[in-house]
């Protein structure tokens, strides 16, 4: 484990201690700062404190409380959407590799329809048939994320079911649940991990990007997209309120980045 | 040559009239889960709040088809886009086609500007960096493009906002609705954040090239370095580096539906946000065709340009157009 | 006109620890008289010459002197030697399908040495036809106007030679020219190499491979582990070796080989193949091949490259389904019964899996005895330790017996051997192709091998299949 660690590149490891550390913080802050939504219009915009540490909005409430409340929410619907579209993707380009001809061909097609969409254009589609609601966000997202898993694995499956490995295999009088276990999931494995974090970062951004735009989750939700248009007024009187939602989302792709380690992916 | 040309372009159509049925389809079972009310609203708009009845939204309702059978509705909302016939946006009642005439002009503006900026910024430094691999050029942009990567299209354009909002006299752009601030501030957000991944490609394009034993071999025959990397380093290295222009168009598409809404830019990503914010579905389906439209016809070209500056792949498609 | 000698004076290559990669040495290329320097990988041949050619990796450092005519060059300056490139001193890279500039036409890439590089400054319009008509001496007229991808190894090479030649230079350096080459390019190659020396140019070779230090004569020298062990003309080395390594390295020469142990008489029919035929797209491959295999049999199977040897291989295993022809294996003979033999090893085993689990999951599968695994990996001089690593752990030679242990424990009545020894060095090749000969006889397994080298098809096999292309 330890030596395996070692051997990871430096960027890789920073963004996985950070983002671990955005992790807990998430996942503990709740019980140190739990209300997130009570207002208090007696105290209103106040500078980070020991009592505040991010200090209090314009409604008075807890920044802390918010924000991880915001972080908490952004990973759940992140990681549920791209665990969905990982399942049914993978599953659907087994099919497709395996079984070929007319499944094949149907499934390439929707999914290359469905990849000249951008992922946020498809999302704000969805959005649009409950407006401000999770599920609507849930299913747009899974629903343009799955392509990439299923145009992955199928060409990563396609290639292995014909590689030397496979042959040879095959030769030796193995069935097909050992080729899937001991050849096609080891080659997929580290594909489909660094799409997933590529994902989780797409959907991070995709759900601020709407919330931003007034077209996601709605006010009084804390999310890190409402919250930035939320605090956008009040700029320049406590800049630090909005600094903090844009300087989280910005240390979250940061880490996803480092960990991915992969440079080609915008 | 033609041959292969028409077999690209026959593919690309096929995608093109999927990716219309696709957004298509969605719309209308979006009009369907919002029949009652959407009826009701149009109605509204047309007589008036006071004066709508029930009797008025029902006869909406017939028109919009929305009392058929949902295959036949759709069918007939097929016919209706192979027509060419996008309707009238109910918020405007204005046609869609003419709507989308106006801001698609915009869009092509700030993109490209975006575009041309970003390969302006990106192919030297990425190419002089590759020249010179871990000298400080290339350490310097390596870093940039580390943060910048880190702070995508819309929360580097809040940043770019807060940093510059007092020189240039944009107050509270987010909410500044109907004019906008110029195209230099989004083309320069867009153009930044592609930039920080485009200049790397270049670099390990320009560092893969120089490795190369093909560039090697240039310089033992007896080329000068200038004439080999004029000769044999520029082309091979332009290759990798126009393929990921495609990869890229993905990310500009994006950015420009949320730059747009953050600068208040007239373009499609604008109304596309409205028109979802307003549930104006005519609207929602036009602007998100001519989106999926527009990256198809980048992607051709992409796909042409690669083409001509690779024989590999131009020989590879040759071979496909003829199987 | 006559070459400039080529007088090399002490020179050593070290990195930047101050580990020794070349030991010094001296030497004198002289017109019309051929060098050869032979050695395994990681002797240090290939970093010799390009300290020569002042062209080693930054990190690395030369010394010594290099003395080419009448110009003299320290070994550590690189860039004195950088005007003699093209015009005076030249390299033929290895694998030259590499070296070629991917987007731009093979002629045009010979035409820019006469235009930019030679002393002569034609006109690009006239470097053009000069290249034409030097692609045409060579036989590759029809390669001017391709690009290198389309083009065979054999053809590329002599497109890369013509190149290299252009820029008038008449000291050449040639390395590992035949690496990956078949007999007849080779040969091809040989002739180009020793018109070259007829003209009084010199040639300086780097190769494994003695057939052609020994067609090309002159001088040979023969390094191991950064030192020359012996240098001497061809004669001496090779007739007479002094050195014990030399001796090894001739010995393992297929053309030096004993004759194989004789042949078995043969046994049960495994399979009989009536009017085998295949097309690849229009064009056919092969056709009307008929072929009987009887236990013990050892078939090779040859021809040129392109014709379908593998594809033959490969459709007497059940694995490609012919076009013509049908295929009957004896009553009662299981399909596990016929194994293959992979060129590259490392396409045999599953590449993230350790090699003890793939032996695991194979003796789970067929429920065989654990315990004839450990002598199965004596027999064939393998380390138990090998297992706990990955395929891509483990040696060329090493995996392709690891390998053949593994389709051993199925006892197989049929191994099919593509190339099975052809990426490994002469010594190692020699080891596996006997541990091979011994096993299958052992066995009573036929085999059918595809090589390249007509020597050791001819030295290990008992009858050979021709196919031509059709």
């Amino acid at each position: 484990m330890s030596a395996w660690w070692q051997q990871l590149p430096l960027a890789r490891r920073s963004g996985a201690v950070l983002l671990v550390l955005i992790l807990v913080a998430a996942l503990l802050a709740p019980s140190l700062a739990p209300d997130a939504v009570s207002q208090d219009l007696e105290r209103v915009l106040l500078a980070p404190s020991l009592e505040q540490p991010l200090g209090t909005d314009h409604l008075g409430r807890n920044m802390l409380a918010r924000l991880t409340h915001a972080l908490q929410l952004s990973f759940s619907l992140a990681l549920l959407s791209v665990i969905s579209a990982a399942i049914i993707g993978i599953s659907l380009g087994l099919l497709a590799a395996w079984r070929g001809g007319v499944i094949e061909a149907v499934l390439t097609s929707i999914a290359d329809a469905v990849m000249t969409l951008p992922v946020l254009l498809v999302v704000l589609l969805f959005s649009a048939f409950a407006q401000g609601e999770f599920w609507s966000l849930y299913i747009g997202l899974s629903f343009a994320l799955w392509v990439e898993y299923f145009r992955v694995s199928r060409a990563t499956i396609k290639a292995t079911l014909v590689s030397a490995p496979v042959e040879s295999a095959r030769m030796l009088g193995f069935g097909n649940f050992y080729l899937l276990r001991r050849h096609l999931l080891p080659e997929l494995a580290p594909v489909v991990g660094t799409l997933m974090l590529f994902g989780i970062s797409t959907a991070i951004l995709a759900l601020a990007a709407l919330g931003f735009v007034g077209v996601g989750l709605r006010p009084p939700t804390p999310e890190l997209g409402v919250m930035m248009i939320e605090l956008f007024p009040y700029y320049e009187e406590a800049p630090w309120l909005i600094a903090s939602p844009v300087v989280t989302l910005g240390l979250i792709m940061l880490a996803l980045a480092l960990l991915g380690g992969r440079k080609e992916m915008p | 040559m033609i041959k292969v040309l028409s077999h690209l372009l026959l593919r690309r159509c096929l995608q093109a009239v999927l990716v219309a049925l696709l957004v298509s389809t969605v719309s209308f079972f979006l009009m369907h889960s919002l029949s009652g009310d959407l009826a009701f609203r149009i109605a509204a708009g047309r007589y008036g709040y006071d004066m709508v009845t029930a009797a008025a939204a029902e006869a909406v309702r017939v028109e919009l088809g929305l009392d058929r059978p949902l295959l036949q509705g759709l069918i007939l909302w097929w016919q209706q886009l192979l027509q060419f016939d996008l309707g009238d946006s109910y918020l405007s009642s204005a046609p869609v086609i003419e709507e989308i005439r106006e801001q698609f002009g915009h869009t092509l503006q700030l993109a490209l500007s975006a575009l041309v900026l970003s390969v302006v910024i990106a192919l030297p430094i990425g190419l002089i960096a590759g020249l010179n691999p871990h000298g400080w050029l290339d350490r310097v942009s390596l870093t940039l493009s580390i943060i910048l990567r880190a702070f995508p299209p819309f929360l580097l354009g809040i940043l770019l906002i807060l940093l510059l909002s007092s020189k240039l006299g944009i107050t509270n752009a987010a909410n500044a609705s109907h004019e906008h601030g110029g195209l230099f501030l989004p083309a320069l957000t867009l153009a930044l954040s592609l930039a920080a991944v485009s200049s790397r490609v270049a670099r390990d394009a320009m560092v893969e090239v120089r490795r190369s034993a093909y560039f090697n071999f240039a310089r033992t025959k007896g080329l000068s370095d200038l004439l080999a990397l004029l000769r044999h380093g520029i082309r091979n290295a332009a290759v990798p580096v126009i393929a990921y222009l495609g990869v890229q168009l993905v990310f500009l598409m994006e950015g420009v539906i949320i730059i747009e809404s953050l600068f208040a830019w007239p373009g499609i990503g604008h109304a596309l946000a409205h028109a979802v914010f307003g549930r104006d579905i005519p609207m929602i389906q036009g602007t998100a065709i001519v989106m999926g439209l527009l990256f198809v016809l980048c992607n051709t070209l992409v796909d042409i340009a690669c083409m001509l500056a690779d024989p590999r792949q131009r020989y590879l498609a040759s071979r496909r157009a003829d199987a | 006109m006559s070459a400039p000698e080529l007088k090399v004076q002490d020179l050593a290559v070290k990195d930047g620890k101050g580990n020794w990669l070349v030991q010094p040495c001296s030497f004198t290329l002289k017109p019309g008289v051929a060098l050869s320097i032979i050695g395994g990988s990681g002797s240090g041949k290939s970093l010799l010459v390009q300290a020569i050619m002042g062209s080693l990796a930054s990190g690395l450092r030369a010394s010594g002197e290099i003395r080419l005519g009448n110009a003299v060059s320290r070994a550590e300056d690189a860039s004195g030697r950088r005007p003699w490139w093209g015009h005076t001193l030249a390299m033929l890279p290895q694998e030259p399908w590499l070296a070629l500039n991917p987007s731009m036409r093979a002629g045009k890439q010979v035409a820019e040495s006469y235009h930019y590089v030679s002393n002569t400054r034609m006109g690009m319009a006239q470097a053009k036809m000069q290249a034409s008509a030097d692609l045409n001496q060579l036989g590759v007229a029809a390669a001017s106007e391709k690009y290198p991808f389309m083009l065979s190894g054999g053809m590329a090479q002599r497109v890369a030679f013509a190149a290299t030649r252009a820029g008038g230079a008449q000291v050449v350096i040639v390395d590992e020219p035949t690496k990956g080459l078949d007999a007849d390019a080779r040969d091809n190659l040989l002739t180009v190499l020793q018109t070259v020396l007829k003209q009084g140019g010199s040639v300086l070779t780097i190769t494994h491979d003695m057939h052609v230090a020994r067609m090309l004569g002159g001088n040979v020298m023969v390094m191991r582990d950064s030192n020359v062990l012996e240098q001497g003309t061809a004669e001496q080395v090779l007739e007479n070796p002094q050195h014990e390594y030399t001796r090894a390295l001739l010995a393992a020469d297929p053309e030096n080989w004993t004759q194989a142990m004789p042949a078995p008489g043969t046994g049960q029919q495994i399979l009989e193949a009536r009017g085998l035929g295949k097309r690849y797209g229009k064009q056919t491959l092969f056709s009307g091949i008929n072929l009987e295999i009887h236990a013990g049999e050892r078939i090779a199977i040859s021809g040129p490259s392109g014709a379908g040897k593998t594809t033959l291989g490969n459709m007497l295993l059940g694995l490609v389904a012919p076009d013509q022809g049908s295929i009957a294996l004896a009553p009662g003979l299981d399909k596990l019964k016929l194994q293959k033999l992979y060129q590259d090893p490392v396409s045999a085993f599953a590449p993230r899996l350790t090699l003890k689990q793939a032996f695991d999951d194979l003796i789970r599968l067929h429920k065989l005895n654990p315990s004839a695994l450990p002598p199965m990996l004596a027999r064939l001089k393998l380390d138990e330790g090998l297992l706990r690593r990955l395929p891509s752990q483990v040696s060329g030679g090493e995996l392709q017996r690891l390998a053949l242990a593994r389709i051993l424990l199925l006892s197989p009545a049929l191994i099919f051997a593509d190339e099975p020894t052809s990426r490994l060095d002469p010594i190692s090749q020699q080891d596996t192709m006997n541990l091979l000969l011994e096993t299958v006889a052992e066995n009573a397994s036929a085999i059918l091998l595809v090589t390249h080298d007509r020597e050791l098809a001819a030295k290990t096999m008992q009858r050979h299949i021709a196919i031509q292309h059709a």
